[in-house]
């Protein structure tokens, strides 16, 4: 695409006064928004605004799996689709999934497959649609946790939530919940996903370079991160409850 | 509301169509009311313009984008203006994913009819360099709930993003296009305002703006794209039939509430500065 501005990456990415680009700390969460119940024609559905990022997702399901020959007899099965806008990032984005978008619909089905229980719905599928309208970095991890609310939202039966966040390093110094710029002119990068009911990691992957202390810290670092997302995931469940509770008072 | 269902069974059908020969609806508006429009410009900090608009149930977002490349040879001093929709599986359980279908195809060129046929976008305007350089605007609807008429809410949300839009200003320096740090705005780049108003037939019962319900059990619709004095394009959908004077009917009514709609909508809000 020829563009008249370019998209151009600052040479340092903490400023003299060891704050990040955006006047975050280290270990700073951008700000983060969340609401459940957004779109009404999905079985369940939620809305989030991580920073400049903005994803829907909506769940249907269980329902008639088509084509009919992926059914599988002895359960469920799971099957996300991520997908971009054209306009969510700065050269518009061609209409087709690209191979990118295919990889991250994998990864995040098989990190949200282990608090399902797929095998009571055997001959059904679940599907989860995720539409990044605005991105800035770290879209899987908002999505991963996005989708676990649509999840909730629909009444599926989980074993837990899972939540969602990415730890990497920039100008040296280990930090928490990459920006767009960090995420591409920075050291390295690494998203997570927890579950909840196991405590235990689900989606890890990895590009960078870390050596085994700052391995050891960064993850010291996610479950704080992951820890206050989490009960900001509770909150947004509660609060639909909240409002149909206050509808019906009024 | 019922359930969204490709079927709709006779005995809702038979309540819609009785309320509607009454001239009552399911959500107790009149026949020529539109539901509620809401706008919401600049939601999208990566398109160069973006509107966010609901129309009742059914919410569109859409967002400009540009490239540059070279005219046509018969057009070579004229900017393209592409518009396309997709009609997300996330949106309705009736929209399945893939290559874009008759559906969304249909949407997004009666919209885009609409707005070519009328003075809408300057083309003219969107040239840097006769022959060399032009603009190519896209503009992407996205349906994220559909609760029927797309094309009326799709019409709104894209004239309100390319007219909340800010386009990098370019001009032609060392056989290059070059940024002169200023931006095309709005009020450069749009004139007229087309709006495109849809009507749905039962029987012999036409009504403004169908609900989703109202579009499932409907024979067919008729989309009228008007400016402030003329009609731009129109587009019969379904297998409803009209009389001649059905026709003449819609057209004299659809200038009417366009112009009603586009005072209350007072799109020109939304325009940004260009500097």
């Amino acid at each position: 695409m020829t563009l008249l501005i370019q998209d151009e990456y600052p040479k340092k990415l903490l400023r003299d006064d060891g704050l990040r680009l955006d006047g975050r700390g280290l270990t700073d969460l951008r700000p983060i928004k969340m609401e459940v119940n957004v779109i009404k024609n999905a079985d369940g559905s939620a809305y989030i605004e991580w920073g400049n990022n903005k994803i829907f997702a909506s769940v249907y399901g269980p329902r008639e799996v088509h084509p009919h020959h992926l059914a599988k007899p002895d359960k469920g099965i799971l099957r996300v689709f991520y997908r971009m806008a054209t306009y969510s990032v700065f050269e518009r984005k061609r209409p087709a999934p690209g191979r990118r978008e295919k990889e991250i619909s994998m990864i995040i089905s098989e990190c949200l497959e282990p608090v399902l229980f797929l095998e009571l719905y055997p001959g059904t599928s679940f599907e989860i649609f995720i539409e990044v309208i605005d991105a800035d970095g770290g879209t899987r991890c908002a999505s991963t946790t996005v989708a676990a609310l649509a999840l909730a939202d629909a009444g599926i039966p989980m074993r837990s939530l899972v939540t969602s966040c990415a730890v990497g390093k920039v100008d040296g110094q280990l930090i928490t919940d990459l920006s767009g710029i960090e995420d591409k002119a920075g050291d390295s990068d690494m998203p997570c996903a927890i579950t909840w009911f196991n405590n235990e990691i689900s989606l890890l992957q990895f590009d960078g370079k870390m050596n085994q202390e700052e391995m050891t810290k960064s993850l010291d670092m996610l479950k704080d991160a992951l820890e206050k997302i989490y009960h900001m995931q509770l909150d947004a469940l509660k609060s639909k409850y909240i409002q149909i509770q206050e509808g019906i008072q009024q | 509301m019922m359930d969204i269902k490709r079927v709709i069974s006779t005995i809702e059908k038979n309540y819609i169509t009785n309320n509607l020969k009454k001239g009552e609806r399911i959500d107790g508006r009149g026949l020529w009311d539109y539901r509620p429009f809401c706008i919401k410009t600049d939601t999208i900090s990566s398109a160069e313009g973006s509107a966010d608009v609901t129309l009742g149930d059914t919410r569109i977002i859409t967002g400009v984008k540009y490239d540059i490349g070279e005219p046509f040879p018969d057009l070579p001093n004229e900017g393209v203006c592409t518009i396309m929709a997709e009609l997300l599986p996330l949106a309705s359980p009736l929209f399945e994913r893939g290559p874009p279908d008759e559906e969304s195809i249909e949407l997004a060129r009666v919209v885009d009819r609409g707005i070519r046929h009328a003075d809408c976008v300057q083309t003219q305007k969107l040239c840097i360099k006769e022959e060399k350089a032009v603009y190519i605007l896209f503009v992407d609807m996205y349906v994220i709930n559909h609760g029927g008429n797309m094309i009326d809410c799709g019409g709104v949300s894209a004239l309100a993003a390319l007219i909340s839009s800010r386009i990098p200003k370019g001009e032609w320096v060392d056989e290059v296009p070059r940024w002169t740090g200023k931006y095309l705005n709005g009020k450069e780049l749009i004139n007229e305002l087309p709006l495109a108003i849809t009507f749905g037939k039962i029987d012999d019962i036409i009504f403004l703006d169908p609900s989703l319900p109202e579009e499932l059990v409907s024979d067919g619709r008729i989309t009228l794209s008007v400016t402030e004095k003329e009609i731009t394009s129109i587009q019969k959908s379904g297998i409803a039939t009209f009389t001649i004077e059905e026709i003449k009917m819609l057209g004299e009514k659809a200038l009417e509430i366009a112009k009603n709609l586009r005072e209350e909508l007072n799109i020109w809000q939304y325009v940004k500065n260009s500097t």
